[in-house]
């Protein structure tokens, strides 16, 4: 990115996977508001849902994948115990969702070509809603207890995370003059992917531009439809590889690239090195390069979105357009699936489909590159996952068979 | 969580309530290369050095950005909204920002990179009778 600072973080060094896995099928759980539910059988459900999806059964299984930075996974203990498993079974903690719902196949191609596994299940759910509701945590827990966050910027209230990203949007807006109507159409396209998604939590409510530009402040410059939802619900994908995947239910859907930056600043948000910035300006290079395709040639995108500035920075910084060139890009239904622009967040994302910390996006791609999606972007070739987890970026790139 | 008090006896940040006690802002400076390192740390990211004293500044910088919290999405701010609190970066090294409130003004006169300074202001929160000298800033 020629005259911007890119001192302030690095891409990881990762093995060409391009073609060594396959995504044979995807599956979700229900989303909903608090449900009652626990994460474990949300993870459970979609697990099942995911192996149905490939023609595959529990006893087909022996390698699972979750997440190591969240409680209440679907962890070998959970697994065995829930489906009374007892086969052999690799795993790893490197998967679930946010970043690691892009990085998974990195762990899952050392595994299948070592034959450790031949059929791996990737899970991640989260209860949000309930555990809110039941007054037993939220998503600002993790921030609050880190030690510098809890002693130099909570006395001040710069906390929970719509204070972050409002702050950064501010920056953003002042530096590029990207405005609220910029920021809202990136709300409307989700909300209409969302509208035509029959498992989105905001299924039946629409959005107007006019609504969103209607709605009070919530950390100015921030409105409500800027944030994520929280809800109750999981994901699972299950990969193999590629050969195996061809006998299977489901047209393959194969790992053409995978890429990871990170930031030496931590998840002080405080301090990014560019803060108006995300790692993608390290990690998307590296995965379109291993996937050899340009920004030009994804047909949908889907990026990790807890708030609106987060997809735009990551838009900028994966290089479909210009750095501060974002609010253009995303304005007056170019996001939109049928919107002659990039099609982006088809399945409504974290602000209107769920909650899922970026593994429903994933999902979201496999069925695009299948051409079964609910806002079916035509001759979908090319789909890309861009994740985002406070210091990290993750970007996975994703091919039809051909 | 009844309050958000900072833990004044946090030895990384000790320092930092320490001075603002004493109505100073201060930040830790590698002995060595001089370079001001923010958060605190063990090593100076510039040169290795382990030496890194607290040095009072200027208290004076620019306003990096703000945000107005309209809304209490944390609960010791419920009595506090609207309030707007955001970064400055330091006179001394526009790098290190420090996350602040920023008081004495309306939030509509606010712009970025506008020259601050720092004033200092007691902490409290309901439920808790403690109160804690923390460095604000103001246009």
């Amino acid at each position: 990115m020629p005259g911007r600072d890119t001192s302030w973080g690095r891409a990881s060094e990762l093995e060409d996977l391009s073609g060594r896995v396959a995504i044979a099928g995807v599956g979700e759980s229900i989303h909903t508001p608090a449900s009652g539910r626990d994460a474990l059988e949300i993870a459970a459900s979609a697990v099942e849902a995911a192996l149905a999806d490939a023609g595959l059964g529990i006893a087909d299984v022996d390698g699972l994948m979750c997440s190591g930075h969240m409680e209440g996974q679907l962890d070998e203990r959970a697994f065995r115990e829930h489906f009374a498993f007892d086969g052999p079974l690799w795993t790893s903690r490197q998967g679930g969702g946010m970043v690691w719902a892009g990085t998974a196949p990195v762990q899952a191609a050392r595994a299948l070509a070592s034959g450790e596994a031949h059929v791996i299940v990737n899970a991640f759910s989260v209860a949000w809603a309930t555990q809110r509701r039941k007054g037993e945590g939220d998503p600002g827990m993790f921030h609050a207890a880190e030690q510098f966050k809890a002693n130099l910027e909570l006395p001040f209230g710069w906390f929970p995370q719509p204070v972050y990203f409002a702050t950064i949007a501010r920056r953003h807006m002042h530096e590029y003059g990207t405005t609220p109507e910029q920021l809202g159409a990136i709300a409307v396209s989700c909300r209409r992917h969302a509208n035509r998604h029959p498992g989105a939590v905001m299924r039946d409510k629409p959005l107007t531009l006019d609504d969103y530009l209607a709605q009070p402040m919530l950390v100015d410059p921030l409105r409500l439809s800027d944030c994520c939802l929280i809800s109750d619900g999981g994901a699972a994908y299950v990969m193999t590889t590629p050969e195996r995947a061809r006998d299977l239910a489901r047209p393959p859907v194969l790992v053409a690239g995978v890429g990871e930056g990170l930031s030496d600043a931590g998840t002080y948000w405080s301090q990014q090195g560019d803060f108006t910035a995300t790692p993608q300006v390290f990690s998307a290079p590296g995965a379109f390069a291993m996937a050899g395709v340009r920004p030009d040639d994804v047909d949908v995108l889907t990026l990790y979105d807890p708030f609106t500035i987060v997809a735009l920075m990551q838009i900028e910084d994966m290089g479909f357009c210009e750095k501060g060139e974002g609010g253009a890009f995303v304005a007056g239904g170019r996001l939109d699936y049928d919107g002659g622009g990039l099609p982006y967040n088809t399945h409504g994302g974290l602000l209107s489909h769920a909650y899922v910390l970026g593994i429903a996006h994933v999902v979201e791609v496999v069925r695009q590159l299948r051409g079964e999606a609910s806002a079916q972007v035509p001759d979908c070739q090319v789909g890309v996952y861009g994740g985002y987890t406070g210091h990290m970026a993750s970007t996975l790139v994703l091919t039809r068979d051909a | 969580m009844s309050g958000a008090l900072p833990d004044t006896d946090f030895a990384p940040t000790r320092e930092f309530w320490a001075a603002a006690a004493r109505g100073q802002l201060a930040i830790p400076r590698c002995a060595a290369c001089e370079r001001y390192v923010w958060y605190p740390r063990d090593v100076c990211p510039g040169c290795g050095s382990r030496d890194m004293p607290w040095v009072v500044v200027s208290g004076r910088g620019r306003l990096f950005a703000w945000a107005l919290v309209e809304r209490a999405l944390f609960a010791p701010f419920a009595d506090s909204v609207p309030y707007v609190t955001g970064l400055v970066a330091l006179r001394e090294d526009p790098a290190v920002r420090i996350v602040t409130r920023i008081v004495d003004c309306d939030p509509g006169d606010l712009e970025i990179d506008m020259p601050v300074e720092v004033v200092f202001r007691d902490l409290a929160f309901p439920g808790d009778d403690r109160r804690v000298p923390a460095p604000f800033f103001r246009p």
